[in-house]
C-alpha cells in the first residue's frame, strides 16, 4: 500500500499528509503512531503519543469526564480541561459519551491526543468540529511543542505546516463544468488540461494545480458554467 | 501505568454491562449446586470447578472485548501494545479470582457439613487454576487472536469442551480426577498452575505480536 516513503517530524514541526481516498494516508499515521507494524522499514518515535482516530466510535458507554480522566491517569498527566473548554465542548460531561453529539465527541477525542506531549497523529482532526473549535486546533497545533502529523482532506490552512502528498496522482485540480457541449475540444486544449471528459452536457476537467486559475477564468470566457472545483 | 490502564478497563467494562450475563450464569449454577448436599468438600469443589473455567473464558472475552477496536488503537497509542495486553490479562485474572472466592466461600456458608480449612485452601486453589485457565484460553479467544466475535464464540466453546474430552489431562481434567479420587492434588494443582500461566502469558504475547498487524 505504501512504498518508498521516508518522513521525518521534528519537535514543533507540523506535518500534513495529503493524498486522494485510497492513497495510504491512514496507514502512515496508523504506522506513525505505534499501531501497524510496517512490512519493511523502521519506525521511531518518541514517548508520549497522541492518536486521534478518523472516527472515534459514537456508541462509548463511559462518561467524558472518565473517558479523559482514565487516559490521563495512564499517561500520568492531569486532564487538559482547558482544552476542553478552548474547543467549545457543549454538552454533559458526565453523561455516556454515547449521548454526545459527534462534534462534542470529536472534541473530546481531541483532547484526549492532544494530551501526549511528543507526538500528535491526527487523523482529519477538523471533520466535524465548526469553525471556532477548528480555529482554537489550528491555534494549539501551531503552538505546540510536539511533532505534529495530521492527514487533512478539505484543504485547512496550518500555517508552517509542510505539505507531504502521497499516491501517484498529480496535485491536480478537478474542474466540473455544465453546458459544455460542442466546446470539449476547446476546453482540453487549453494549456494546463491533464484530461477533460465529457459527462451528459459537461465535463470533468482535471488541471495542473499551477493553471487552475486561467483555466477557470478561459472556460468561463468560452460560456460553459463551473458546478464545482477540487483538489 | 498498568494499574492505571487496569483500573480504565474496568470503569469501562463495568459501564457495558456485558459482565452480568456470565456472572448471572455462574450465580445460578452456585446456587443450584450448592441448594441441596453437595457432597464431599473435594468433589464438590471440583464440580464447581467444572463451571468456573467457562465462566473465566466468557469474562475474559468481555474484558478484552469491551472496548471496540477503534477505541482499542487510541489505548494502545497512549499505552503501547504490551501494556494494554497486559493489563487485559491481569484484570481477566482478578475477575477469575473474584469468582474462585465466590465459589470458594459458596458451599463453607451454605453446606451443612464440615469445611476445614485446610479442604478451603485447597478448593480455592483448584478453582484459581482453573479460572486462570479459562483466562489464557479466553484471550486466545478474543480480539486481536481472532477477530470476528462468530468465531470467537465458537473456538472458545471448541476449547471448553476440548479440556473435558481427554479425561484426566492437564490443565482441567487432571485437577478434577485429583479432587474427586483425592490423590496427588499437590501435582496436578502445580502442573495445572504452569499450564495456566503458560496459557495466559503465550496468549498475550501472540495478542501483542498479532495485534500491530491486525490493526
Amino acid at each position: 500500500m505504501l512504498r518508498d516513503v521516508s518522513l521525518s517530524v521534528e519537535p514543533g514541526e507540523a506535518v500534513v499528509v495529503t493524498g486522494g481516498n485510497g492513497s495510504g494516508k491512514s496507514t502512515l499515521l496508523r504506522i506513525a503512531a505505534g499501531l501497524s507494524k510496517p512490512s519493511a522499514g523502521t519506525v521511531s518515535r518518541p514517548r508520549s503519543v497522541g492518536w486521534l482516530p478518523e472516527r472515534f466510535p459514537s456508541g462509548v458507554r463511559l462518561s467524558a469526564r472518565d473517558y479523559l480522566r482514565h487516559q490521563a491517569a495512564v499517561r500520568g498527566v492531569p486532564v487538559r480541561w482547558d482544552l476542553v473548554e478552548a474547543l467549545g465542548f457543549v454538552g454533559d460531561p458526565d453523561a455516556p459519551m454515547a449521548t454526545l453529539s459527534k462534534g462534542n465527541t470529536q472534541k473530546i477525542a481531541l483532547v484526549q491526543a492532544l494530551t501526549a506531549r511528543d507526538l500528535l497523529v491526527l487523523d482529519e482532526p477538523w471533520s466535524g468540529l465548526d469553525v471556532a473549535a477548528a480555529s482554537a486546533l489550528r491555534a494549539f497545533l501551531a503552538s505546540t511543542t510536539a511533532a505534529v502529523l495530521v492527514t487533512d482532506h478539505h484543504g485547512h490552512d496550518l500555517p508552517g505546516a509542510r505539505e507531504l502528498p502521497l499516491g501517484a496522482t498529480s496535485t491536480g485540480v478537478v474542474i466540473e463544468l455544465a453546458r459544455v457541449g460542442a466546446l470539449l475540444p476547446e476546453v482540453s486544449a487549453l494549456e494546463g488540461v491533464l484530461s477533460a471528459a465529457a459527462v451528459g452536457s459537461g465535463a470533468r476537467v482535471e488541471v495542473v494545480a499551477t493553471h487552475s486559475d486561467q483555466v477557470l477564468a478561459s472556460v468561463l470566457r468560452l460560456g460553459c458554467s463551473v458546478r464545482s472545483v477540487r483538489w | 501505568m498498568v494499574t492505571a490502564l487496569v483500573r480504565y478497563l474496568l470503569a469501562d467494562v463495568l459501564r457495558t454491562q456485558r459482565w452480568l450475563p456470565p456472572l448471572l450464569l455462574f450465580g445460578a449454577v452456585l446456587a443450584m449446586l450448592n441448594s441441596s448436599d453437595a457432597g464431599p468438600p473435594l468433589s464438590a469443589y471440583a464440580g464447581t470447578c467444572v463451571f468456573v473455567y467457562p465462566v473465566a473464558v466468557w469474562l475474559t472475552i468481555v474484558i478484552a472485548t469491551a472496548e471496540d477496536p477503534v477505541r482499542r488503537t487510541v489505548t494502545v497509542a497512549t499505552a503501547g501494545w504490551w501494556r494494554v495486553h497486559a493489563a487485559v490479562a491481569t484484570l481477566s485474572a482478578l475477575a477469575a479470582l473474584f469468582v474462585a472466592l465466590l465459589a470458594t466461600l459458596a458451599p463453607v456458608l451454605t453446606q451443612p457439613r464440615p469445611y476445614p480449612l485446610s479442604v478451603i485452601a485447597i478448593g480455592f486453589a483448584a478453582l484459581l487454576v482453573c479460572g486462570l485457565t479459562g483466562v489464557g484460553v479466553g484471550v486466545l479467544c478474543a480480539r486481536p487472536v481472532v477477530t470476528q466475535h462468530g468465531w470467537s464464540v465458537l473456538l472458545a466453546v471448541a476449547l471448553v469442551f476440548a479440556a473435558f474430552l481427554f479425561g484426566q489431562v492437564p490443565p482441567i481434567g487432571n485437577v478434577l480426577g485429583a479432587l474427586g479420587h483425592d490423590r496427588g492434588i499437590p501435582t496436578a494443582l502445580t502442573t495445572s498452575a504452569v499450564c495456566a500461566l503458560a496459557l495466559t502469558i503465550g496468549g498475550t504475547w501472540l495478542a501483542r505480536t498479532l495485534g500491530p498487524r491486525r490493526a
